[in-house]
């Protein structure tokens, strides 16, 4: 074949593959490494997308925007970043959705609430793009009814204990390796005895973060197969439930925080940067935050084990929304976003917990604070399979959670008993899993 | 022309008041979990309002509020808008000051006095235990919540009905004030019968402006307390946000509790200004 034949052939062949990747949309991503082509990047130039986004740590917020920024000169396309606060996250998008104001993009921790607004990623990604993250968060980014993918994970988080190092040592009580919740709080009594501090614990105040202790008890809410599993487990979330308001009824954990803030999220971040508790029950994500922050020694330290041990799953999302005007682009944009060393950067820079296959198999090496990150990792390897099945509800975890948090509020108020308030919050699971059912 | 000069201001307002207003009521006959499908449910949504256990407890802590609030700022701005027109010395100063708290948006109001009424590490308990008071818990003993708010709420708009009155008080013929001095009537006679009754009209704005703005309180009760402790400071427009946009959304019963508050204020307000025109009248 001579050289002027085979260009032609050549030509002739790209332009075919070129045609067909326009007529499709994106290319699968196992088509072409979703590199985009010259006629979606003459399409992009000059369009204008916006990402709805909150962050956790001001690493996360500078990483993303030096991100955005190598995107945007990658595609011509601009991307509008609204920075929200998590405090009104939810409500706000979802007024900005029933206002059609809805953004292109959102990084999302309650995918569950969109999935009727999300666009299915796998028209533009591939049906087998979802298979590049791990399967247990892809769950909660899988449409319930067409079983497509509305999202793509973009963190694995696991919930989990900081002790303030410095107060421990001064206490003189040796930093655990491993514990149960009996010593968790006996250490914690100890240390604030011995410093003088507020309190000897904190936790957030969040459904979610007491799941894990609950967890830990042997006691969960919803299981796989969408089924009340908190019944038969009263008992031991009683037990759990009653260890935790204890602490704040005794004045060991921040009440005020707890109940003088009504039906909102709160954290006790600032009370653990204050030095006001040696204990501090909240997650990997914090880690970046209080690497910043913090004006002493910290350190993460493994979930106490009762009948379990590990941690809690939980994670971020990325989403694109069914209303955008330019869908290829956005989701382009949340491909962008999760491909691996976008992913890496962002796992190293803001010390998240990788959800690529690639990343997990290869692991990420963080360039401080790494003995932290390794104590959360292992106990995201010891997190109970049961831990998942709440995620099979994804309409609902939100509102689980929500309903025990307001019922512990109740019991600290001594409104209501522990036994009550697990009762109430059985009665709550039936009713909103028989709303499925409809 | 005089139409022309209010279009602009009568567009803004129809746009964002009277037309929202409107959709509002219309959406409050409605079942709606994303403000974009709508199910008719007639008057289904009022009558899960007043089914709810949970308006009554709110109805009680709104009028608690309303009822203290507008005393108290009634009587307090009164008292320091004529302290105020008394006062020579840096009273530019002094009048600033007083206005300043109307001029703070309500999150830093709610995060200020976050931190001032802390129990633990606030100045006011660290001041009080100094002082022998013991370290109350002001945001999450019921009854403490509830004095905490009040009285932020009357710290926030204390400067803008006392300046309101200042200008009431500016406008009292000052040859009457001088007529009753030299007819040997004593300061406290004074304002009881001449100060007070000429303030009436001015006063009965205030009343009306408190009553709404009572009814009306959120934005720093959510910040400083979120309705806590144990909702003793959930008021009514907290009800309709969290039925509105907290999960689950009810955009319906969001938008009928928003038709019942408004009923409300209208049926209070009414009152008032009937009520001052009889006075007048008399």
């Amino acid at each position: 074949m001579n050289k002027s034949l085979r260009s032609k052939i050549a030509i002739a062949a790209s332009l075919v593959l070129s045609a067909g990747l326009v007529a499709t949309g994106l290319p699968s991503a196992q088509a072409a490494g979703l590199q985009p082509t010259a006629a979606q990047l003459s399409a992009w130039k000059g369009k204008t997308i916006s990402y709805y986004f909150y962050n956790d740590s001001q690493a996360e917020l500078d990483t993303t925007k030096s991100q955005i920024a190598a995107f945007e000169k990658l595609t011509g396309a601009t991307v509008k970043l609204d920075v929200i606060p998590f405090t009104n996250y939810d409500p706000t998008l979802q007024a900005r959705l029933a206002a059609g104001n809805a953004p292109d993009v959102a990084r999302l921790n309650n995918p569950g609430l969109y999935i009727n607004d999300s666009l299915d990623l796998e028209k533009y990604l591939g049906r087998k793009y979802k298979t590049e993250f791990l399967k247990g968060s892809t769950l909660q980014v899988t449409h319930p009814t067409t079983k497509k993918l509305i999202g793509v994970p973009y963190d694995l988080t696991v919930n989990g204990p900081f002790i303030n190092v410095e107060m421990f040592k001064e206490a003189g009580v040796a930093v655990p390796t491993s514990w149960n919740w009996t010593e968790l709080i006996a250490a914690g009594k100890k240390v604030q005895k011995a410093t003088g501090s507020e309190y000897a614990f904190a936790i957030d105040k969040t459904g979610h973060r007491v799941s894990t202790v609950m967890s830990h008890f042997g006691a969960y809410m919803v299981d796989k197969n969408k089924r009340n599993v908190l019944r038969s487990s009263k008992f031991r979330a009683e037990k759990a439930v009653k260890m935790i308001t204890d602490l704040y009824v005794a004045d060991l954990a921040p009440r005020d925080l707890w109940i003088g803030t009504g039906t909102k999220y709160s954290s006790p971040t600032a009370i653990f940067l204050g030095q006001q508790t040696p204990i501090f029950f909240s997650g990997n994500w914090q880690v970046a935050s209080l690497a910043k922050d913090a004006k002493f020694e910290f350190a993460a330290v493994p979930n106490p084990k009762e009948l379990n041990g590990g941690g809690w799953p939980g994670g971020k999302f990325l989403t694109a929304f069914n209303t955008s005007k330019t869908p290829d682009l956005a989701a382009y944009f949340v491909y962008y976003l999760a491909d691996t060393a976008q992913m890496e950067e962002m796992d190293k820079n803001a010390f998240w917990l990788p959800v690529r296959v690639d990343l997990v198999e290869k692991g990420v090496k963080y360039a401080t604070r790494s003995s932290d990150m390794a104590v959360f990792q292992a106990d995201a390897g010891k997190t109970p399979a049961a831990a998942y099945g709440i995620q099979s509800v994804p309409t609902l975890t939100a509102l689980i959670y929500n309903n025990l948090r307001d019922l512990m509020t109740d019991v600290m108020g001594g409104k209501i008993t522990v036994k009550e308030a697990i009762a109430k919050q059985i009665v709550f699971i039936d009713e909103k899993l028989a709303t499925l059912k409809k | 022309m005089p139409y022309l000069f209010v279009a602009p201001n009568m567009f803004i307002f129809l746009t964002f008041i009277i037309w929202p207003a409107i959709r509002g009521f219309q959406i409050s006959f409605y079942d709606s979990i994303d403000g974009r499908t709508f199910t008719p449910v007639g008057a289904g949504n009022y009558r899960a309002i007043f089914g709810d256990p949970t308006v009554a407890e709110v109805a009680k802590n709104t009028a608690i509020y309303v009822i203290f609030y507008v005393i108290i700022s009634t009587v307090l701005s009164i008292a320091f808008a004529l302290i105020v027109n008394e006062q020579q010395f840096a009273k530019g100063f002094f009048r600033a000051i007083l206005f300043l708290p109307v001029m703070l948006s309500p999150v830093v109001v709610g995060l200020i006095w976050n931190d001032v009424l802390d129990r633990k590490v606030g100045p006011l308990n660290s001041l009080l235990e100094a002082l022998g008071g013991g370290s109350p818990g002001w945001l999450i003993e019921p009854k403490l919540g509830m004095i905490a708010v009040i009285f932020v709420g009357v710290w926030v708009h204390l400067g803008f009905y006392s300046i309101i009155l200042l200008a009431g008080l500016q406008g009292i013929d000052r040859s009457l004030l001088e007529a009753a001095a030299m007819d040997g009537a004593t300061r406290p006679q004074i304002i009881r019968t001449i100060i007070l009754p000429l303030l009436k009209p001015t006063t009965l704005v205030i009343l009306i402006l408190a009553t709404i703005h009572g009814f009306q309180s959120f934005d720093f009760i959510y910040t400083l307390t979120g309705g806590g402790p144990f909702g003793a400071t959930t008021l009514i427009v907290q009800y309709i946000y969290d039925r509105a946009f907290q999960t689950p959304i009810q955009y319906g019963l969001g938008s009928a509790a928003g038709v019942v508050l408004f009923m409300i204020i209208f049926a209070f307000t009414a009152l008032n200004f009937l009520l001052g025109k009889k006075r007048q009248a008399i």
